[in-house]
């Protein structure tokens, strides 16, 4: 399960920019809570993502609160794309494992 | 989650190496995700302290959150991962910085006052009395400052004393070896403004050896014992 929680914040990232209860949400409900991470660990990976280049953050008031928002930059695009290709092909190889038994 | 909670966490990620800036924005961003949790399980119908309660488990505990950013080493500052440059290293070349920059003030202010003011050693204005207070900045208040910054960072990243202290020594012992003097007179009317540095081990003269107790009673002491008082004097 290494770097699945790195390739789901990336593919909700790409589809737009989100904070992180918004992105902790999005994970519960569309994964129907098949994947549980800790919320608070959502941040430390939301960090060293930012740090080594795959997100961008930026403070945003809405509504009366400041909210750090982040979004995928084009090397996060890269990495998002390297991490679904190595999924599929695990996934794929645990399929192909799973029809032959 | 109570504000006591994180300010616990925010402790000890400052203590392990988390720069204060990433701390706060961490905590900042926990708190609003924390309220977020209340007011999402408030809206199913629980009580407050319920929510709280559930909210704070969500989020994870406090052992959980430290361990899973401490465990991330890129998420610690450039200060905790070279001390030795940030505590002593540049609080030396600040030293060299400032006594560079006054006396290169002191010259351009000498050399205006002259050619474009026309002043004279009969006339000086406050040439004199500008170049002197420049020279005392160097001399006496330059080690004291550079000292004060390596302390002041340090205790502010939560950094061992060594560095701290290393480099304060060395900023005592540079600083009082500094020299520097401003002369202006109807016998010198063109002025002569000198600087430099001077070692005479080891016949350390008496002026010397006060210039270097001054910047280590004056800052180093009083650093040490406020961290001494804070728990947190670490070598």
């Amino acid at each position: 399960m290494s770097g699945v929680p790195e390739l789901l914040v990336l593919r909700f990232l790409s589809a737009r920019e989100m904070y992180g209860y918004q992105l902790a949400h999005a994970i519960r409900e569309t994964t129907r809570e098949a994947i549980s991470l800790g919320e608070g660990v959502l941040y430390p990976a939301l960090h060293a993502m930012e740090s080594r280049g795959f997100l961008r953050a930026r403070r945003r008031t809405v509504s009366g609160r400041t909210r750090v928002y982040y979004t995928i930059t084009p090397r996060g695009q890269r990495r998002l794309n390297e991490l679904s290709q190595e999924w599929r092909r695990i996934a794929g190889g645990v399929e192909s494992v799973l029809a032959g038994t | 989650m109570p504000g006591g909670h994180f300010a616990g966490l925010s402790e000890r990620l400052r203590r392990a190496g988390i720069s204060p800036r990433r701390v706060r924005r961490l905590i900042s961003e926990l708190e609003a995700h924390f309220e977020d949790l209340v007011t999402e399980l408030r809206l199913t119908g629980l009580s407050h302290a319920e929510s709280e309660s559930q909210a704070a488990i969500r989020l994870g505990t406090e052992d959980v959150l430290a361990a899973s950013i401490i465990a991330r080493p890129e998420l610690r500052s450039w200060a905790r991962r070279w001390p030795w440059l940030a505590f002593a290293v540049l609080p030396l070349l600040s030293l060299a910085v400032q006594f560079i920059l006054s006396m290169a003030a002191a010259v351009a202010i000498f050399g205006f006052s002259v050619h474009t003011l026309e002043m004279t050693p009969l006339h000086p204005g406050p040439v004199p009395w500008i170049c002197e207070a420049l020279q005392a900045y160097a001399l006496w208040v330059a080690p004291m400052v550079a000292a004060a910054g390596a302390c002041y960072f340090a205790a502010r990243y939560r950094a061992s004393a060594l560095w701290p202290v290393v480099g304060s020594i060395l900023i005592a012992f540079l600083g009082a070896h500094t020299n520097a003097s401003f002369q202006w007179s109807p016998a010198l009317p063109k002025g002569a403004i000198s600087a430099g540095i001077g070692f005479r081990f080891p016949d350390i003269g008496a002026a010397i050896g006060f210039r270097v107790l001054l910047t280590l009673v004056v800052i180093l002491a009083p650093f040490l014992w406020a961290r001494r008082r804070e728990g947190d004097l670490r070598w």
